[in-house]
């Protein structure tokens, strides 16, 4: 009994400093049969005598923002790529998401290899403002005499001509007045938005409420949705709210889907559903007016079911977060889910960016139809 | 065996602790929380929902008893945004005064059966009888000057706040 | 003006004096039996008083300091206490609280607008005299329109329908012709109506654009409303959220091959139009 205790004790310390060390470590990821993370122990060598090795270090430089040494790694396929442009690539530009993003792991697995050549795919983990951000990349490995060198083929974004465009959209400014206490003279009603329909359904995290809402009146809204679940006996269960999974700044007449989360709630406790819509007056602008082209249900690289497009800026305002929420529909016109992901690169007037949302596996065959809004936040206006 | 007896009268002093501090919590709760019904039938134009009438009476409540703390110890923190309008610039000037002249008053066993009698087609404005029923004391510097077992008419109309139903008006009337 | 109730003594030998008819804003004066001094209490709605005092002589009540119409208390203290309870009456009612709903009202609506008056004196105390309140309201281009109504327990309300023009309307409420309170409420075009649109392929896209959008009442619809645009063509979907300039709303659409293209603004959905590919 008396030499088993200090025994433990030592075992018990050792355990707690090797975990330490493995929380510690830069770019190391859960490890996963098959799949290399991006470890990040003190001392590494430059060794890029395989692919995996070399595309290692190639995103450790990447995290580490030594630009110089990553952009040297690279095999560039046109003179129009240079290092400037490869770091914009990485960091972002106009304010985007990126920009204020850190790559904080990452992990890789080989697709296929030869002698001369190989295809690695990488699952990046950002850490954003919004966040954690993952990204899924495919990387082109190539051979050369003194290793293995990330191909790098990703062209500039081409310019956006110098143009006048004009903003002639209408704005809403807030005036509170200045008046006395006068009881009833002060009158301006919030806006008048009404749900126009809910759907409550149990997912893998728990139970979903999704479904619209409008802004019916004349001015703009600043709407937050909130539900509350009830049991048998009418106790609330939960109470939650729709935060970034709407549209919160509604136009007149305009439509946005919304979706609260209830995690680790089954739908077999809940009763009853209470909603709760909350509109405020906002000082808004009409502008700008974003596109959303192309849109395209179809299977991701990892065969996941998404909802792929392009936004379009038609405006002469740089987005600089775009946030995509999309709804979905059945056949009979019902919301059977809302997806939402945030656009890591600004959108710049008169341009795209693509963007993709996940729908669950279980949903995709029953999606007849979907609406997609875009949130958007601009620098200039915060 | 000591240890022993020592646990068991340590137990037996918590376990009456507990109990009194019960009853004394009781005793003082039932003192201090008004109680309140509210009659809707003769509510017009409107119809006083469920939900509404709920919250009328827990917030009418809600400010007489914040009302009571607040003229019992010359402190307005209790109240919190539960008086706006007139009926607020009244408490508050009261509790001024009362402070300056070193005077308290008690407002005890209150009993308030409310009944509306008009509620807005907006919902925005509800109007209530109040018979209320009460010990009042006056106190001056601590000492009882006045005291009366008091059945009270007042007119009352409150309002919804950002969360909840504040009392814009509280005039006594010798009858409805 | 309304008569006050007589007094309530609390102990046996009255010793103050309440004059009756009390109302609000005027001073009063309290007897007292007895000689020597005293002290006087007086709290109320807002009131709490002490003050030395001389038995046998009258106490001046301020008209501050009986404002508020209510229940007061005046006690009088000389060795033992003794008090009298009386009431204040409001005044003459000179001012209103006139809350009108909504700020915003779509027009053709039954009932969309409701006010509601209530009759205050100079002190802001509810005159519960029953009062006649006339109710009067206009829009620009039509002749005034007004009703007359009697307080209860210090209230009135009316109700009525919205019109048919977008615009303000005029909304007074008046006691007699010295106290009148107006407010405005803003007549809006309701949800559009007949929505079409019309479109053509230019360089930069598919430009489609509606015709001026109007409600069932032919009035505009305001600059802002939004008009989403979609256009469905193959196996891919585009939309715009465009919102309206001079009644009409307009948007560029990416989209080759044959579309078919539909617009809806709120929950009022417009003509499609169908377009053939690029050549």
């Amino acid at each position: 009994m008396k030499r088993t205790l200090p025994i433990v004790v030592v075992i018990v310390a050792v355990t707690v400093v090797l975990m330490f060390l493995g929380l510690t470590s830069v770019g190391r990821s859960g490890g996963t049969v098959g799949i290399n993370s991006g470890g990040a122990l003190p001392g590494f060598s430059s060794d890029t005598s395989t692919p995996e090795k070399a595309l290692n270090n190639f995103l450790l430089d990447i995290q580490k923002r030594n630009w110089g040494q990553a952009f040297a790694s690279t095999e560039r396929t046109s003179d129009a790529i240079n290092e400037q442009s490869f770091i914009q690539d990485w960091v972002g530009s106009s304010g985007g998401l990126r920009s204020f993003s850190a790559l904080e792991r990452f992990d890789t697995r080989p697709l296929h290899a030869t002698d001369s050549e190989a295809q690695m795919r990488v699952r990046l983990h950002w850490t954003t403002p919004v966040g954690p951000v993952e990204d899924v990349r495919d990387f082109r490995m190539t051979h050369r005499n003194d290793g293995w060198k990330v191909i790098w083929n990703e062209t500039p974004r081409p310019n956006v001509p110098a143009q006048i465009v004009p903003v002639n959209y209408l704005r809403w400014d807030l005036v509170t007045g200045n008046g006395g206490d006068e009881w009833g003279s002060h009158n301006v009603d919030a806006p008048h938005v009404r749900i126009v329909s809910m759907n409550a359904v149990d997912s893998a995290e728990g139970v979903v409420i999704m479904g619209e809402v409008v802004n019916e009146d004349t001015v703009p809204a600043f709407v937050n949705v909130n539900a509350i679940l009830l049991d048998a006996n009418g106790g609330t269960i939960d109470d939650e709210s729709s935060f970034d999974k709407i549209l919160h700044v509604l136009l007149p007449k305009q439509v946005s889907p919304y979706r609260v989360d209830f995690p680790h709630i089954g739908l077999n406790k809940v009763k009853n559903v209470r909603m709760d819509v909350k509109a405020t007056l906002v000082p808004a602008s009409s502008d700008p007016v974003i596109g959303v082209m192309n849109q395209k249900l179809e299977t991701d690289a990892q065969g996941h079911p998404v909802l792929h497009g392009e936004l379009m800026n038609e405006s002469g305002e740089t987005v600089n977060i775009p946030h995509v929420i999309a709804s979905f529909y059945d056949n009979s016109g019902k919301v059977v889910w809302v997806s939402d992901g945030y656009v890591e690169k600004a959108l710049l007037p008169q341009s795209t960016e693509t963007f993709a949302v996940e729908i669950p596996q279980s949903l995709a065959g029953k999606v007849q139809n979907f609406h997609v809004v875009v949130n958007q936040y601009s620098l200039e206006k915060s | 065996m000591r240890t022993h007896i020592h646990i068991r009268t340590g137990c037996t002093a918590v376990l009456l602790a507990l109990i009194f501090g019960a009853l004394c919590f009781s005793v003082f709760a039932a003192d201090s929380s008004p109680h309140v019904t509210l009659n809707v039938s003769k509510a017009s134009p409107r119809q006083v929902e469920a939900l509404t009438q709920n919250a009328i009476l827990r917030d009418y409540k809600f400010a007489w008893a914040s009302m009571g703390v607040a003229l019992q110890t010359n402190s307005l923190s209790s109240v919190n945004g539960l008086f706006v309008g007139e009926a607020g610039a009244h408490l508050s000037a009261e509790v001024k005064n009362q402070q300056q002249n070193d005077v308290s008053s008690r407002y005890r066993n209150q009993s308030h059966k409310l009944e509306a009698v008009f509620y807005s087609p907006e919902g925005d404005i509800v109007e209530l009888h109040d018979t209320a029923e009460y010990d009042f004391e006056i106190l001056a510097s601590s000492k009882s000057i006045h005291s009366e077992h008091a059945v009270v008419h007042y007119i009352v109309l409150m309002t919804p706040g950002a969360d909840r139903w504040v009392v814009r008006h509280l005039q006594a009337v010798p009858q409805f | 003006m309304l008569i006050l109730l007589g007094s309530i003594a609390m102990a046996q030998d009255a010793a103050l004096h309440i004059p009756s008819g009390l109302v609000a804003g005027n001073a009063a004066r309290i007897g007292t039996n007895g000689g020597g001094s005293a002290t006087f209490y007086l709290v109320g709605p807002g009131v709490s008083i002490k003050r030395d005092v001389e038995l046998g002589k009258e106490i001046s009540v301020a008209a501050k300091d009986l404002q508020a119409a209510g229940r007061y208390v005046a006690v009088i203290c000389s060795g033992n206490c003794t008090s009298q309870v009386f009431f204040v009456a409001p005044g003459k009612p000179v001012d209103l609280s006139f809350i009108v709903h909504p700020s915003r009202a779509p027009v053709a609506e039954n009932d969309a607008i409701s006010g509601v008056a209530l009759t205050f004196d100079e002190f802001r105390n509810l005159v519960l005299v029953p009062s006649t309140l006339q109710f009067q309201w206009s829009a620009k281009g039509s002749s005034p329109m007004s009703r007359s109504s009697q307080t209860r327990e210090g209230i009135a309300w009316f109700r009525t329908n919205s019109g048919k023009t977008a615009g303000p309307l005029q909304i007074s409420a008046a006691i007699g012709n010295d106290v009148t309170t107006r407010r405005v409420v803003q007549q809006v075009a309701s949800i559009p109506c007949n929505l079409r649109i019309k479109g053509q392929r230019t360089a930069k896209g598919i430009l489609v654009e509606t015709e001026p959008i109007r409600d069932c009442s032919g009035n505009p619809v305001p600059d802002g409303t939004v008009v989403t645009f979609t256009a469905r063509g193959g196996d891919h979907t585009s939309s715009v959220d465009a919102p309206v300039k001079q009644d009409i709303a307009r948007a560029t659409i990416l989209a080759s091959g044959p579309v078919t293209i539909s617009a809806a603004s709120g929950v009022a959905m417009g003509n499609e139009l169908r377009l053939g590919g690029m050549e």
